[in-house]
């Protein structure tokens, strides 16, 4: 790769995912880390590191089996299963909360860990039902002759773990970043405070913006601890990668344990998807005052109606921050991948945008990019599209840096010595050989600006977002209107994956 | 079907990035920041637009950031580019603050002259109208709400479980606990919010996410009764839910009317257009409006036709606050509510 293409990519980089964080972290004065680390706040990052733990093992033990029943059994549907397997991480965690609440009567810690679990479980099937994939079949051929089954599960589950705990270790971020869920399932009931609400609170409550931000280290110390394991995994080239006469391992029959595999299957979905998307159903169509479909019309029409233009920004804004990231991403994956040592060092630093809470991300952009130079720019939409860029650049760089991992040097070496330059190697060789992980990048992208909230908040394009709409309209207590609109952007976070899944012939690439 | 080729990729991607070009641009006349509902104040701020033939620009606040998302913009931006001409507040303790840290500059309103003296800055730096009130929303298939009269029932042993309220760390909960140290007295009022925060820590007061989760949680019957705003009462009304309001301590402390604030910031670009604007919104018309609306704010000025379920002076006693001092006070009880109810 040219180093030219690699310092732009990095700058852009730098501007978009880092500024906005170091801005911030300019603010701190040593005595503002006092207020830090009181007794009080310690006491609830032990809680939060509890819940994040808990919400990592509930999607570990409803993550693994369920990745390996739809990538590699003979369950009836196991294809379908799998593509709805996702879902539940594309749904806002609190309309899940809410489903829950609705459903339920457990509350308090308890509910928060298993929703939170439940919401994330999707991360882990999906890597453990990749690194099921890419157990070779000789290998799989002679554990199933030495012992059956069993056997087999006994000798591919240590290969398949790392990628199922570096999926664990993203659940366990997400988890110990949400305050809205905790917030809401102890709402009846003992309070549960986490301390993801501390570092809300500071916001509110502080106008000295430097202790403010240091009381977001403790969580941020905390999420950065959490994502170490993954990086090391992810260095030591442990996530399930496949030699170059890897054979493609067959459908494992499960016999008289077919049936009661498929109930699993869709108990898990039916908790994790079905129920929240149910309840909206339900409420669209009246819910409690008296269901109909006539009503269900009806508040579809006014979802609609009022948040057309909102869906319209919403998907401008997050195709274009998929446009500008996947560029920046590619080069850098591509860097991560091929500079080894210096890619060591550089994987760390590309997991800071995601590694601070949102509202400090937004605010940062606020002091960044609200200037006499830049201001035109943080006046006009694309503020909205570069600030989910560079949140969510991490994740497009994580996953070229994978895709790369799998692509023969050779071909690349074989075009710079027939004289392509970097740059059209990278156009004209790497991307589309990339293809379906460039379409599985942009995708991850767009589906987590559709879903953003915290950090859009702050710049003035997200007032426009069908997300903000959203939140508004539960304040004045219209359930059929948000319940319909909910379902509108679920929809719309869902169609990039659905219409690959149907109409491209290769599956999407997002996996390491 | 055609598989996908890197130059179909490609040629997609340039043709959404001419979309997503297209649709970023503009320079508006006037920038005007609210946190009252979306719902209620775009349709008044478009007919402003339309009237007077300005492009407004307006930025909301969510529910969930209860006010302190806007506020802490216009801090943060005042620093280096101040943009924002007008902020439209639903509440008072921020904009008061803002006064305070010098970011709003004075305009006495022809509009305001006859808002009551106690809803307007003595300095001219915002001014009040149509107000919210602090009330008790009471599920009146579990409760009779002639039972209930003081804000202290709230914690009576005989409720234990059944009663709610929004955690005080921002919106119109903390104001109103920021509002009952000067008026109950400082111990008195002390003993008030760590009444709150002791049961519940252990469940006996069910702290909710906002306002219209107590709203909810009350008209499902999840609780009986709880600290809300006359808006979110009023959407439970409407709904047809078995809800009734009390205005509490009536021969006591009375009810916190919380009015919204307009202002104009001290470095507004566009000043003239802002004036116009506070003008606008500031006319009993206005009042009225939000009287019919949904949210069924309460005019301060007497003179002003409300429907019937919108109170007037005969109907609560008004608790006695001075704004300026809450203003204050917010920022230190936001510190001190934290540490007692984020534990």
């Amino acid at each position: 790769m040219s180093r030219p293409l690699v310092v732009t990519a990095l700058v852009a980089f730098a501007v978009l995912g880092l500024a906005p964080v170091v801005v911030m972290l300019a603010r701190i004065e040593p005595h503002d880390l006092t207020a830090a680390f009181s007794q009080r706040s310690l006491a609830l990052l032990g809680r939060t590191a509890l819940l994040g733990g808990g919400a990592a093992a509930v999607a570990l033990v409803i993550g693994l089996p369920f990745g390996f029943l739809v990538a590699r059994t003979d369950v009836p549907g196991a294809g379908v299963w799998r593509v709805l397997g996702v879902l539940p991480i594309l749904l806002p965690p609190l309309v899940v909360a809410m489903s829950w609440a609705g459903m339920s009567t457990l509350r308090g810690g308890m509910a928060t860990t298993l929703v939170l679990g439940l919401c994330t479980f999707p991360l882990v099937a999906l890597y453990a039902a990749r690194a099921f994939e890419r157990i070779d079949a000789r290998q799989e051929e002679a554990a199933l002759l030495a012992g059956g089954l069993r056997g087999a599960l006994r000798a591919e589950l240590p290969l398949v773990m790392p990628s199922a705990l570096f999926a664990a270790c993203f659940a366990f971020v997400l988890a110990i970043n949400d305050f809205a869920v905790p917030d809401y399932v102890s709402s009846i009931g003992p309070k549960w405070n986490v301390y993801a609400d501390e570092v809300f609170a500071s916001w509110r409550s502080d106008q000295n913006t430097g202790r403010a931000v240091a009381a977001a280290l403790p969580l941020v110390l905390l999420t950065a601890l959490a994502l170490w394991p993954a990086l090391e995994l992810r260095r030591r080239n442990l996530l399930a990668s496949f030699a170059s006469d890897f054979r493609r391992p067959g459908t494992l029959r499960l016999g008289a344990w077919r049936w009661p595999a498929l109930c699993v299957v869709l108990l898990v979905l039916g908790v994790t998807a079905l129920a929240p998307l149910g309840y909206l159903l339900y409420w669209s169509g009246g819910g409690t005052r008296g269901f109909s479909f006539e009503h269900m019309r009806a508040a579809f029409a006014y979802a609609l109606e009022v948040g057309r233009s909102n869906l319209q920004s919403s998907l401008l804004f997050a195709a274009g921050a998929a446009l500008v990231a996947v560029p920046i991403g590619l080069v850098l994956g591509h860097a991560l991948e091929r500079s080894g040592r210096a890619g060591r060092w550089l994987a760390p630093v590309a997991l800071l945008p995601i590694a601070v809470p949102a509202i400090l991300f937004g605010i940062g952009g606020i002091a960044f990019w609200n200037r006499p130079l830049t201001g035109a720019v943080y006046d006009s939409g694309w503020m909205a599209v570069l600030l989910f860029a560079g949140r969510f650049l991490p994740f497009v760089v994580l996953a070229f840096s994978a895709a790369v991992a799998m692509l023969d040097p050779r071909i690349e070496e074989s075009a710079r010595l027939a004289g392509a330059r970097p740059a059209r190697r990278l156009a004209w060789i790497v991307a589309p050989a990339l293809a379906p992980a460039v379409f599985g990048a942009a995708a991850v992208v767009y589906v987590l600006s559709m879903r953003e909230l915290d950090a859009a908040i702050l710049v003035p394009a997200a007032n426009s977002t069908v997300l903000f709409r959203l939140y508004n309209a539960v304040h004045f207590g219209r359930d059929d209107f948000v319940a319909a609109l909910a379902l509108l952007v679920a929809f719309f976070v869902i169609a990039p994956g659905l219409l690959w899944t149907f109409f491209a012939r290769r599956r999407l690439e997002v996996l390491p | 079907m055609p598989s996908l080729t890197s130059r179909r990729v490609l040629h997609g991607a340039l043709a959404s990035g001419v979309l997503v070009l297209a649709g970023c641009s503009g320079a508006p006349d006037l920038i005007v920041y609210c946190s009252l509902d979306q719902t209620f104040s775009e349709p008044l701020i478009q007919r402003f637009a339309r009237e007077s033939g300005l492009d407004v620009r307006v930025e909301f606040d969510i529910e969930a950031n209860k006010n302190v998302g806007l506020a802490m913009r216009i801090r943060e931006e005042a620093a280096a580019r101040p943009r924002c001409d007008v902020f439209w507040s639903n509440e008072t303790a921020q904009t008061v603050s803002l006064a305070e840290d010098g970011l709003l500059q004075a305009y006495d309103s022809p509009s305001a002259a006859d808002i009551p003296g106690e809803f307007r800055d003595p300095e001219k730096r915002w001014n009040g109208f149509a107000a919210r009130a602090r009330v008790f929303i009471v599920n009146t298939q579990l409760v009779d709400p002639a039972e209930i009269d003081s804000m202290w029932d709230l914690f009576e042993p005989r409720w234990k479980g059944k009663v709610a309220m929004a955690r005080p760390l921002a919106g119109t909960t903390l104001t109103h606990m920021t509002a009952l140290y000067p008026v109950l007295g400082e111990a008195e009022g002390r003993r008030y919010v760590e009444t709150a925060a002791r049961l519940a820590q252990d469940g006996s007061l069910n702290l909710a996410t906002g306002n219209a989760h107590v709203m909810r949680l009350v008209r499902e019957g999840q609780a009986a009764f709880g600290w809300t705003d006359t808006d979110d009462y009023n959407v439970a009304r409407l709904e047809g839910y078995p809800v009734a309001a009390v205005y509490p301590d009536r021969n006591g402390a009375g009810t916190l009317l919380i009015p919204n604030t307009i202002c104009i910031t001290k470095s507004a670009p566009r000043p003239e257009a802002a004036r116009r604007f506070v003008d606008w919104v500031l006319r009993p018309e206005i009042e009225a409006e939000l009287a019919s609306s949904r949210a069924a704010q309460v005019p301060l000025r007497a003179s002003v036709a409300r429907p019937a379920h919108v109170v007037d002076a005969s109907g609560f006693t008004a608790m006695k606050v001075d704004w300026r001092e809450i203003g204050r006070a917010v920022q230190a009880r936001t510190a001190e509510f934290q540490e007692l109810f984020l534990k």
